[in-house]
């Protein structure tokens, strides 16, 4: 059996690497280049060698599946596992990986203990040489199984909250809590300083520390997994630091320096209506300049277009900044704006569309867009021309203010 | 055994012997009592990989090496088993036909090599020897079937009692994995505990596995792979099990929707329209452009392109470009030069004789052909000379030519995109077809069509369409803000229209692309704004109110460096920021920002664990897809391997991989919004190959996206077969061609109806016809876990029929001649012979006879055939001209007339012979010299005679010319006879002034040549330019220089000229 393996491998490395890079030129390798040589090599005739049976099974799964005929499918895997059963170091190398994703499957399912089982398994498995991708897959399993004692702990913890101090059994829930919570943090330690994005793994370590009442380690974490230069720009890492220290009840300077970086890498983040919020409420003068910066960015998003908070938030600040004569750092924002947001937002179909749609989204786009745009824009003129007895008075104001402030002819 | 040996099949140096005579089915060995010990051993035994030469003798038995175990087997163990394959080895004659049968042959040891599992052919050996076909413990049913297969075993010799043991194992098995996956899930029932604690963390916990945003990370999706998909389905379809899943219903655990199918309601695509009038032609295949054959290429099958087959075939198919302009230069006689040690009578070759020899065509494959020995003597010599300018020119080009056809054939990614589209309509359920069509795929049809909820969708009227001036290559669509807009990318142009609700198109844009355009996209956020990426590594957006502005120029590669020019744009959820992707990465852009910023989106490497070769093909942003995206922030890569989602807000760490297993390039995706809110997203991947595959994309807003449920593979167009009717043999092959055609493009809808959602996909072939399914959803869970099987219905049956019909009225391509393979005697007596015989009839008669080829002299004069047309007048020089008159066959009296011109009235020398060498020509064509006439009196009348007669060349004496010049490069055999020809050139003229340089710097020199040719037009061919016709040779000199950079055009130069044939 072992000699039927050993060519599966070897067939699988040799032809798909040598030969697409070849000819080619191109360093390209073609999953269907195979079948092109084939079809020359035997002039169409069927013609199979062991290596090939066993991919022809493979295929034969795959196919099956995609089509769900999911008894067919088992029938060829049964064949096939019999080749897997005893296999080759190759194999037997990736044995970790198919456990990790069989223990996720176990937990996707609800079945805990048996992907803890499943997890240690995975764990202690060790075959040839450990090589680099092994040894982050082995992390990956330690790491999950912290997180299977973390789901344990915080179980522990719910019942702990409802027994009473005094309780006999409190102290042996606290002492089993203990014990996951060593076990736990023993396991997620090392995966966490590991480049990557470990969100769940981060937030349930930083849960744990903060309830044994470990801010600073739980700030050290955070702190690293959000700046850390070798880990992947994460959004996430951003906002769980940020949230720990709003917790925290951290000055506003530190809130606002966390979602300064937040605005950088996603200006469209829900968090930026609170980072304007800050902004706002600040006295320095760039700090208000940036609030500024900060609506206008958001609403350059697609998906935040019919967002009623930020145009609310834009309409009041922009007759704010106005009425302070900051008149540079608006036009400052409209004009890399001013060839593009007319068609965007201020486009007579939207005018239509919002009036139909929401008629409060409608009124704060048209102040908008009157200061913006001047009277003349299609959509304030839409707008202000709709004859609705609730929004009556609004509308006046909206002229008023536009009147008012309006940038677009400044001489007028 | 005491049987008379026969030599069989193989040549006698191999010495294998066969005990096989004819008399030896009636000498039954088993007659003979053998011992009982050792019978089996005599009948096949092992022998140790150490010994060089076992003990065997070669003559009874054969040495045969499976996987590296040794066996010897006397060819009498065989001969109960004539089919296999070693027996077939037997009747072998030569190596050629070994080497169909085994994988090596070592003729030393005269031992056969196959390359197969060796513990299965023990068995094989075990069965020859013993008779006993028995499966060993631990052996795979599938294998050992396919190794039976190959050696040629009937499966029916395999012992009853192991053929039922292996049914039953299997079986067991099947039911051993049923219970053990029951018992699990009976255990994981236990800890249940308190519902609604357990609800809470289940929540938490199914969040963080399913959520790889706020929850697992990317690297474990980036794990899931072939395995896992398989893992899980064959859990899953334990779980569809109706037992089963009522357990797991009570158990309140959400699952992945098994369910959830997209079903077919054909089991293939049908096609819409009836086929057009142009006939399709496959192209090249890789069997024409591969090598094949040969010993290593049989053990281990390699591309390698077959250029040596590919050369002969254009030197028999177009000898006329090959030689024709050479072979023409040499006139009636030419020397061989160079070959000093054979007398003149060899060396000199009577052209006249040699057409003779060949008389007409012979055609490649040609049974009959033959080679006079002039042709062979002439081949011999002129070897060197010809086969060294014919393959070192066209072999290059042939070998560029055949590499990029070549990886043309492996991934064309000119239609990456799809060259198919939907424009909406007025209602839902009406809409147009926007597709290329016609032979060139150069017209843009707009095909109304009518999505009946229930019925087929029918094509309204005919198409209306817009012819453009290249093949079409992307059709995209979009509608923003209510305004439907169509661009089509073409190879150096893209368009823009804009369809109105009534369906016409008015055109808004045309942009043309210098270095070719490989990628548009609309924007899906303001109307009207294009972006195009071309070859060259540029972006450029197009926007109504700026017009055309480059955003982004990097000729190299993002990541690591590729030789692909292939680029792509798209764009983003922010309306200024687009994405620009090649083979290696994707990257997005900020139009606003200063050039050359930007932050990588997708890294073809470890990041998202990329395989080796792995290379992106297609990426596109899923936000477009209606006017409020759920996913307004993901993009989809796909490779050739993979797809990836990845969120621009956490660029490089794909959310999602999965392994589509394509066997084609996947160029096209679209992804169709929800059928009901809240329903996972149908993504469609399609490949070239036809092949699609269908995706259920879940979650929306701030949460990821997700494989809702286990995705699809969908019926291709070649799956559509079984609905048509069996035709002969001939025409079900070009129907199977017709349907195997390459997809090239993919549009799909689903007409929001009251009703259950209808997914109506059209697939576009390369052939033109546009082909439609229907799919209708399951949202159901089944309780069965087969497939339910569409089946054809009569409607389908007959629009198949009507289809069929119509493609089998389009003549097919006129086949490429081969060989005859029948004999011509039978046809030579059943044809009375008329009683009228003419000339050609009679020769044709005649031939036939003989069974000779049918020669020009045969069929006495026939109406002389058009040469072919000359190639397009490059550059003027004195070469080009004479290469031309001697494409045109004109060569002699081209020659009188540069004489004449050069000579005036001079005596003609008697020097004749030495005129034709074929030195001449190359002395031409390696040195640089200059002719000139600048100094020669005005023409004379008696020139118009001179052309009747050979043109003699005078000889002035040139020792101007230097020699270092000219020399150089010229054979020091050769130098001599150019000296000679040197001598007899005119005298060196500066050629002062006359260069008319407005004329010359032409990138058209065909245009050039109708503004001349109309004043100075010359008669028609066959009729020698007479010196009445040729005004202005007096005034002009003329100047030839071999290198074509900055050749002068004269006006002078014009007169010989004849009327060029192409670029009119």
């Amino acid at each position: 059996m072992s000699d039927f393996s050993e060519e599966l491998v070897r067939s699988k490395t040799e032809d798909e690497q040598e030969e697409s890079c070849m000819f080619s030129g191109t360093g390209m390798s073609f999953p269907w280049l195979q079948k092109h040589i084939e079809t020359v090599a035997t002039g169409g005739k069927k013609e199979k060698d062991f290596a090939q049976t066993t991919s022809a099974c493979l295929s034969f799964i795959q196919e099956a599946l995609l089509k769900h005929q999911w008894q067919q499918a088992a029938e060829y895997m049964h064949s096939y596992f019999q080749i897997l059963e005893d296999s080759d170091s190759y194999k037997r190398q990736a044995a970790p990986e198919i456990s990790l994703q069989h223990a996720l499957y176990l937990l996707h399912h609800g079945m805990f203990e048996d992907a803890n089982r499943n997890l240690s398994h995975a764990e202690t498995w060790r075959y040839g040489e450990k090589s680099a991708s092994q040894e982050v897959l082995i992390n990956l399993i330690q790491a999950y199984k912290g997180l299977l004692q973390y789901y344990t702990w915080s179980k522990n913890k719910m019942e702990l909250s409802r027994l009473d101090k005094e309780d006999y059994a409190y102290n042996t829930a606290f002492q089993n809590m203990l014990n996951h919570s060593g076990k736990m943090s023993v396991n997620l330690c090392t995966l966490i300083q590991t480049p990557g994005v470990w969100d769940p793994f981060v937030k349930s370590y930083v849960e744990m520390l903060e309830f044994y009442g470990d801010r600073d380690e739980a700030r050290e974490v955070l702190t690293n997994y959000a700046y850390d230069e070798k880990f992947p720009s994460n959004p996430n890492a951003h906002i769980y630091l940020y949230n720990f220290l709003k917790r925290e009840k951290a000055p506003r300077e530190k809130l606002i320096s966390v979602l300064k970086i937040l605005y950088q890498i996603v200006p469209s983040h829900k968090l930026m209506l609170e980072f304007h919020r800050l902004l706002r409420k600040s006295d320095k003068e760039d700090h208000r300049k940036l609030a500024l910066e900060v609506l206008f960015g958001v609403l350059d998003f697609a998906g935040c277009t019919k967002n009623i908070t930020a145009w609310k938030y834009l309409a009041k600040y922009l007759r704010q900044t106005l009425m302070e004569n900051h008149l540079a750092w608006v036009q400052e924002e409209w004009n890399s704006r001013k060839n593009w947001w007319p068609g965007f937002h201020f486009s007579f179909f939207w005018a239509k569309t919002n009036w139909k749609e929401d008629k409060a989204l409608a009124c704060e786009k048209a102040l908008v867009a009157g200061i913006l745009l001047g009277k003349g824009c299609r959509y304030f003129r839409y707008i202000s021309k709709q004859d609705d007895q609730v929004i009556k008075k609004k509308i006046k104001r909206i002229k008023k203010s536009v009147k008012k402030y309006s940038i677009a002819n400044p001489g007028l | 055994m005491p049987m008379p040996f026969r030599a069989r099949g193989l040549p006698p140096g191999h010495g294998h012997r066969a005990s096989c005579s004819p008399l030896s089915p009636l000498l039954p060995g088993p007659l003979q009592p053998p011992p009982a010990k050792g019978l089996y051993y005599r009948r096949a035994r092992q022998v140790g990989a150490l010994d060089a030469s076992p003990a065997a003798d070669l003559k009874k038995e054969i040495l045969v090496n499976v996987g590296g175990r040794r066996y010897v087997l006397p060819w009498s163990t065989l001969d109960d088993f004539p089919l296999s394959r070693l027996s077939k080895l037997r009747l072998c004659r030569n190596h050629e036909e070994i080497s169909q049968l085994c994988d090596d042959y070592d003729e030393d040891n005269q031992e056969f090599f196959f390359d197969r599992s060796p513990s299965a052919f023990g068995m094989i050996v075990s069965f020859l020897a013993a008779g006993r076909l028995a499966l060993l413990r631990g052996t795979c049913v599938l294998s050992f079937r396919e190794e039976l297969a190959y050696w040629g075993i009937e499966e029916a010799h395999l012992e009853k009692c192991c053929l039922r043991e292996l049914l039953r194992k299997l079986e067991e098995l099947a039911e051993l994995r049923q219970q053990e996956t029951l018992h699990l899930r009976q255990e994981a029932r236990r800890p249940s505990g308190d519902p609604s604690r357990w609800g809470v963390f289940m929540h938490w916990l199914r969040e963080t596995v399913e959520n790889p945003h706020s929850g697992l990370p990317g690297k474990v999706f980036a794990c899931l792979s072939i395995l896992f998909v398989a893992t899980t389905a064959v859990s899953l379809c334990v779980s569809t099990m109706p037992d089963l899943r009522a357990e797991e219903d009570k158990n309140g655990v959400p699952r992945l929707a098994t369910g959830l199918l997209w079903e077919p309601e054909t089991p293939g695509p049908l096609p819409l329209l009836p086929p057009g009038p142009d006939p399709w032609d496959p192209g090249v295949t890789a069997q024409d452009l591969l090598f094949r054959g040969g010993f290593s290429f049989r053990r281990k099958p390699q591309a390698v392109l077959d250029v040596t087959e590919q050369l002969s075939r254009f030197l028999w198919d177009h000898g006329d470009i090959a030689f024709a302009p050479l072979g023409k230069l040499m006139l009636e006689n030419f020397k061989l030069e160079g070959a000093g040690s054979r007398s003149k009578k060899k060396t000199v070759v009577s052209v006249k004789r040699l057409l003779q020899d060949l008389g007409g065509h012979q055609p490649w494959g040609c049974p009959w052909a033959f080679l006079s020995f002039r042709q062979r003597r002439f081949s011999i010599l002129g070897g060197p000379v010809l086969g060294k300018s014919v393959a070192s020119l066209l072999g290059e080009l042939l070998h560029e030519e055949l590499a990029m056809r070549w990886e043309q054939l492996l991934l064309d990614d000119a239609f990456t995109g799809g060259a198919l589209a939907w424009v909406p309509g007025k209602t839902p359920q009406v809409g147009q077809l926007v597709y290329p069509a016609g032979g060139a795929l150069d017209k843009l049809y707009f095909q109304e069509v009518n999505l009946t909820p229930d019925g087929d969708p029918q094509a309204l009227g005919d198409p209306g369409h817009i012819q453009l001036r290249g093949p079409v290559r992307q059709v995209v669509t979009c509608t923003v803000q209510g305004e439907s807009l169509l661009a089509v990318r073409s190879d150096y142009h893209c368009a823009l229209w804009k369809v109105s609700k009534q369906g016409h198109p008015a055109p808004l844009q045309v942009l043309q692309v210098g270095k070719g355009a490989s990628g548009i996209s609309l924007s899906p956020h303001l109307p009207g704004e294009l972006a195009v990426c071309s070859r060259s590594g540029a972006v450029c957006l197009w926007t109504p109110q700026d017009g055309l502005q480059q955003v982004y120029k990097d000729p190299e590669t993002l990541v690591f460096w590729d030789p692909s020019p292939w680029r792509w744009a798209d764009f983003t959820a922010h309306p200024r920021v687009l994405t620009v992707g090649d083979r290696t990465g994707v990257k997005m852009i900020d139009t606003k920002g200063p050039p050359g910023c930007g932050l990588l989106l997708f890294r073809g490497g470890a990041e998202a664990s990329c395989q080796k070769g792995e290379r992106v093909l297609l990426t596109q942003y899923l936000g477009k897809c209606g006017p409020e995206p759920l996913l307004p922030t993901v993009h989809l890569i796909c490779t050739q391997f993979s797809l990836y989602l990845v969120d621009e807000r956490l660029p490089l760490v794909p959310m999602l991989k999965w392994d589509h297993g394509l066997p084609s390039a996947p160029l096209w995706a679209q992804l169709q919004p929800p059928p009901r809110p809240g329903h996972p997203q149908p993504l469609l991947l399609g490949g070239q190959g036809g092949h699609l595959q269908l995706l259920h994309l879940a979650g929306e807003g701030a949460s990821v996206p997700r494989l809702a449920g286990p995705p699809q593979s969908l019926p291709s167009s070649s799956d559509s077969l079984s609905a048509f009717p069996l035709l002969e043999p001939r025409s079900q092959w070009r129907l199977q061609e017709r349907l195997k055609a390459p997809t090239i493009g993919l549009a799909a809808t689903i007409p929001s109806s009251a009703s259950e959602p209808v997914l109506s996909l059209f697939q576009l072939s390369a052939a033109g016809d546009v082909f439609y399914q229907r799919l209708r959803l399951q949202a159901e869970p089944r309780h069965h876990s087969r497939a339910p099987t569409a089946s054809w219905t009569p409607q389908a049956t007959a629009c198949c029929s009507r289809w069929l019909k119509t493609l089998l009225e389009v003549p097919p391509t006129p086949p490429v001649w081969a060989a005859p393979t029948f004999s011509n005697r039978c046809l030579l007596t059943q044809v009375e012979p008329s009683k009228v015989e003419q000339k050609v009839p009679e020769g044709l008669r005649a031939a036939m006879a003989e069974g000779r080829l049918l020669q020009q002299r045969d069929l006495g004069s026939l109406p002389s055939v058009e040469p072919p047309p000359a190639p397009e007048p490059g550059p003027e020089n004195e070469l080009s001209a004479r290469l031309e008159a001697a494409w045109e066959g004109q060569v002699a009296a081209w020659w009188e007339k540069q004489q004449g011109r050069s000579s005036g009235p001079r005596k003609p020398p008697k020097r004749h012979k030495r005129r034709t060498q074929l030195s001449n020509t190359f002395s031409s064509l390696s040195g640089r010299l200059d002719l000139s006439d600048a100094t020669s009196p005005p023409h004379s009348p008696d020139r118009t005679s001179s052309e009747a007669r050979p043109q003699p060349l005078v000889t002035p004496p040139s020792q101007e010319l230097t020699q270092e010049l000219w020399a150089q490069g010229v054979p020091s055999e050769r130098q001599q006879t150019l000296r000679d020809y040197m001598a007899k050139l005119p005298v060196q003229g500066d050629a002062p002034g006359e260069v008319s340089s407005s004329l010359s710097q032409t990138a058209t020199p065909s245009w050039q040549q109708t503004l001349q040719g109309g004043a100075t037009q010359l008669p028609p061919r066959r009729n020698p330019p007479r010196g009445a016709a040729l005004p202005s040779s007096q005034t002009s000199s003329f100047q030839a220089t071999p290198s074509r950079q900055q050749t002068p055009v004269l006006s002078g130069s014009q007169r010989h000229r004849k009327k060029p044939r192409m670029g009119f």
